[in-house]
This record gives C-alpha cells, sequence and structure tokens, in this order.
C-alpha cells in the first residue's frame, strides 16, 4: 500500500510543493513584519498585512520535539520510525513536518538540513537528515 | 464597563434536565442512529418529557448521526431549532452553550444535545490510516502537511507534545502513570465503565507497550461504541421536573495566544505547543461562574490522553505551569483529593464518548447519583478540547 500522498494543486499550499518538486524549500512569510507564516495564509495573522509572499529558505534548521511511533497505524509507514518536528533557522514562527527511519536518539537543538523525496505520480516532500556530529552515530 | 458578576447574562438561568446513556462497549451491534436514539430517549425520560417536548436539537459536527435524522428516529415533529459545533471533543461544552443559547434566545423550549459513535467497531479515530484517500489535505485542513510524513493520528501529535513538555519541565513517565491510576481506580468503582474492577497499578502501566514514545498503551484513551444525551431546559423550567435541577453556571471557550489554522497537526508549530486555548477559556470562565479552582467539587477533565489531563490543569488554574506532573502524583486528582478528576473513569476507563460522557457524569455528581459519589458536591467542571481550541462548563447544583 502506498503512503498517502499530498494534494499538490491546492491554491493556498500549491507553491509549497511547486518549489519542493524544483529541490527548494519554501515559506510563507509577510514583507511587512516579517514574521513566518505557517501552515500558509494569504493574509498575514500577526500584523494584518495582505502583503505576504513565498520566501526560499536555507534548508536547515533543528529538531524541536520528536517521537519514535512504535505502534503501526498505516501499512505504508514501517515502524519504528520517528516523527520530527523541525524549526527553521529562517523564521521563529515556521516548523515543518520530517520523518527519520528507524528509532532515532534526539536532543532538542540537534541540526538537520533538507532533502527532497520523490513522490509516486510526481512531486517531492521536503524531508530532513541528521548533520554535524548527529549525522554520524 | 460591566462589572465580572454581570457579565454572563446566561449565569443560572438554564439546567440541564435529564441525562441518558447506553452501555459503552468494544461492540454495540446496533448502529450509531440507534445508540443516539435509545441514549436520547433515556434522557428525556430522565427528565419527565415527551418526545413532543423537544423542540431544539444540537449534535457534534463530527458525530455521523445528523441531528434531522435523530428527529426521525425519535418522532420529534416539532423541531424548531438545530446547530451544531465542534470540533471532536471539544463539542459537548459547546453544544451547552448552543443549548442556553436557543433556550434564552426563545428559539426553543427543550433542547437535546447528544453524541452517538462505534469508536471501536466501526469508526476507530486513531485510525487505521488505511482509510485514508490516495491524496491528502487542502481547503484549510493542512493536513498535506502532515499525513504525508507519517503523522496520522492524536496519539502521534500529543506524543510530540509530551516530549517537549517533560523536557521543558521534567515530568516523568510516573507522573502520567498517576493519571492514569487516578481514572482507572475511579472506573473500578463504577458499574457501568468499561474498566470496571480491572486494577492497573504502576508496574503495569510502565510495562504495557509503547505507542508513540513516551505515550504507552494505557496513556491513550479507550476507543468505545455508546452514545449520551442531555436535555437542557430553562432553569425555571427545570424546577417543575421530577430530577433536582443542574444549573449551567457558565460556559467558556478559549484559543491558544499562538493558535494556527488546520485540526491538531499544526499544534507542532506553536511557539509553545502545550500552552492550551483552556487557559483562556478558563480565565473566561472563572470570570463568568463568578467561582475559581479552588471551589470546584469534582472536575470532568477531557483525557483523549493522560498528557491533556496534566496541561489542563495547568491551563484551569488548579496548579501552576509545570505543576501538573507532581499534582497528580500527590494524589489531589484521585477520590477524597482536593480535586477529584473524571469520577467515572473518564475517557481513559469509563468510556470514549468523545466529551459527553463527561458532562452526564458531572449531572450525576450534582445530583448525587454517581457511583464514585463525591459528598455533598455542588460544582463541577467539565472540559472540552484540548486541541486545537479549549471549552469549558461549570454545572452548579440548584
Amino acid at each position: 500500500m502506498e503512503p498517502p500522498l499530498p494534494v499538490l494543486d491546492d491554491r493556498e499550499t500549491k507553491p509549497f510543493f511547486d518549489a519542493a518538486a524544483e529541490g527548494r524549500l519554501v515559506y510563507r512569510a509577510c514583507d511587512d513584519c516579517g514574521r513566518g507564516i505557517h501552515p500558509p495564509t494569504a493574509h498575514c495573522p500577526w500584523c494584518g498585512s495582505w502583503n505576504t509572499a513565498w520566501r526560499d529558505a536555507k534548508g536547515t534548521g533543528t529538531i524541536h520535539t520528536w517521537t519514535v511511533v512504535a505502534h503501526p497505524i498505516h501499512p505504508a509507514f514501517e515502524t519504528p520510525y520517528t516523527l520530527i518536528a523541525v524549526q527553521l533557522d529562517d523564521a521563529r514562527d515556521v516548523r515543518m513536518m520530517g520523518r527519520l527511519d528507524g528509532a532515532v536518539d534526539l536532543t532538542v537543538g540537534t541540526p538537520v538540513e533538507v532533502w527532497f523525496e520523490p513522490l509516486a505520480g510526481g512531486g517531492a516532500l521536503p524531508q530532513w537528515r541528521l548533520t554535524g556530529d548527529s549525522a554520524k552515530g | 464597563m460591566i462589572a465580572d458578576e454581570d457579565a454572563f447574562a446566561g449565569r443560572d438561568k438554564c439546567a440541564v434536565a435529564g441525562v441518558g446513556a447506553t452501555a459503552f462497549s468494544r461492540d454495540s451491534e446496533r448502529s450509531v442512529l440507534t445508540l443516539a436514539t435509545e441514549a436520547s430517549l433515556a434522557a428525556i425520560a430522565d427528565a419527565g418529557l415527551a418526545v413532543g417536548d423537544i423542540d431544539g436539537i444540537v449534535r457534534c459536527e463530527q458525530d455521523a448521526v445528523a441531528s434531522y435524522t435523530l428527529a426521525a428516529a425519535l418522532g420529534a415533529r416539532d423541531l424548531a431549532y438545530w446547530g451544531e459545533t465542534g470540533p471532536g471533543g471539544v463539542a459537548p461544552c459547546m453544544m451547552m452553550g448552543l443549548a442556553m443559547g436557543a433556550v434564552l434566545s426563545g428559539q426553543a423550549k427543550a433542547v437535546l444535545a447528544y453524541r452517538s459513535l462505534n469508536g471501536r467497531s466501526e469508526a476507530r479515530l486513531g485510525g487505521s490510516g488505511a482509510q485514508l484517500q490516495p491524496r491528502v489535505g487542502g481547503q484549510g485542513s493542512y493536513d498535506e502537511f502532515y499525513l504525508p510524513y507519517g503523522l496520522l493520528s492524536a496519539g502521534q501529535t500529543f506524543a510530540m507534545m509530551t516530549r517537549r513538555y517533560m523536557l521543558e519541565y521534567g515530568a516523568t513517565a510516573e507522573q502520567l502513570g498517576a493519571v492514569a491510576l487516578a481514572c482507572r481506580s475511579h472506573a473500578n468503582k463504577t458499574p457501568h465503565a468499561q474498566m470496571h474492577e480491572k486494577e492497573l497499578t504502576l508496574d503495569d502501566y510502565l510495562a504495557a507497550r509503547m505507542i508513540s514514545e513516551p505515550l504507552r498503551l494505557f496513556d491513550f484513551c479507550l476507543e468505545s461504541d455508546g452514545a449520551c444525551a442531555v436535555v437542557v431546559t430553562s432553569a425555571e423550567r427545570a424546577r417543575d421536573l421530577p430530577k433536582h435541577p443542574v444549573l449551567i453556571r457558565a460556559v467558556a471557550g478559549g484559543a491558544p495566544p499562538d493558535l494556527r489554522g488546520g485540526m491538531m497537526f499544526p499544534v507542532v508549530t506553536r511557539e509553545d505547543m502545550t500552552d492550551l486555548g483552556g487557559r483562556k477559556a478558563g480565565e473566561t470562565l472563572w470570570k463568568r461562574a463568578g467561582v475559581g479552582p479552588r471551589d470546584i467539587d469534582c472536575a470532568q477533565i477531557y483525557d483523549c490522553f493522560t498528557i491533556s489531563i496534566i496541561l489542563q490543569l495547568e491551563a484551569y488554574g488548579f496548579c501552576a505551569r509545570g505543576e501538573g506532573g507532581p499534582y497528580a502524583e500527590s494524589g489531589a486528582i484521585r477520590f477524597g483529593g482536593e480535586t477529584p478528576i473524571n469520577t467515572a473513569g473518564g475517557h481513559l476507563s469509563e468510556g470514549y464518548v468523545h466529551g459527553m460522557n463527561h458532562i452526564v457524569e458531572a449531572v450525576r455528581q450534582l445530583r448525587g447519583e454517581a457511583a464514585m459519589q463525591i459528598p455533598g458536591a455542588e460544582l463541577s467542571l467539565c472540559t472540552g478540547g484540548p486541541l486545537p481550541i479549549g471549552s469549558s462548563v461549570v454545572f452548579r447544583r440548584a
């Protein structure tokens, strides 16, 4: 069984997946107050501006929290796997999901960098891998 | 400037006149419509009313049973008002608010609120993700950012919250276990609870398998088949009905300061993911009710997971931020403690009717009808949620 695939043509989130298909990580941000907006909205919830746009992210971040999934729910996701919430280095308001294979020993602040997982039927999903000393273990 | 004591026009103006419930089981072998019908008829009879007296129905937006379909099954032909609220476990407390609004504005005289689900035998909320559509997300759900990664369930989401909470405040597995054991001990002495007479020790809790680390099996609520219903009417009318009225003292909902769109997964993006909407709901609720957490005789706290209780004990002011674990471990939340919670066992051990059995238990306590009866109980808190937003009610014995 295949994993669930993201809708790629939603009017709010299509640019995120278009960029991922090109190997770029983007996030929505406000051009007036500068804060990140995730999940993305056209209207800035922080300052009330409609002057928002997609920005290229550096593609680096740190682990904010995680869980090692032991109990299988979906046949496409073999357990154990580790779900991570990644704090983007670019914007404190933006955290994105990732999945690491196996049960990974993590700490808050562990550095990660983005890579792009090709999706069945086209497109890509931004994923993360450990960098620096944490990648060697 | 409106004084706090005058700020909530609805205080004590409406009452729960009747409650009803089906048995809670792993397989009801009946449809959710039949369960809803049975619980509703029980609530209407408990209120001393007839089906024809019900002119309003409110429901949870996730309920498979539509209000008009339930009206048809009941034979409630004078339906004049209907409404729905949500999401999920947030709904029951907000249903009390909807019912009050209908009664106080003259749109209905007796409002039925219900929740019905075959949560074990038909529609398991924690999933089998295999039920998912091939393409997920869109239309403001934002599921496209989460489900494709294998973040599929509430349990996995709350596990990430729990991990963060443990790291920030030093909470322990034993403290989570204290919550599971407290609820279980109440269910053990409640005949209708699914975990009646099924004892749980801390060793059992710790030895149970991990589901999504750091959450173990008994950190999770039950999956149940069952339905609950209540009838809300004016306090004045309730005084003439057979059961001792339980007044709706105050209702309040609340959003977290850093609310994000989507149902529950985007909580991982909140700056402080363990600061719940319940905190704001609580601040409003206590003002509206004119009482505080120390005045509460028993609390029915929405418990999809053990961590949900710990975070809400803090949010509603029973203890300080980060103190929920030690507070639970102190025994304060057990029968005989400072704030006995989930006195029939709650979702962790009584049954999972998505917040509605908490309303029923709160009413039974204030009538003096509970199995684990708190002596002289006059005020009960009931909460819903806790994601993405929170809801709450204070009930008072008339």
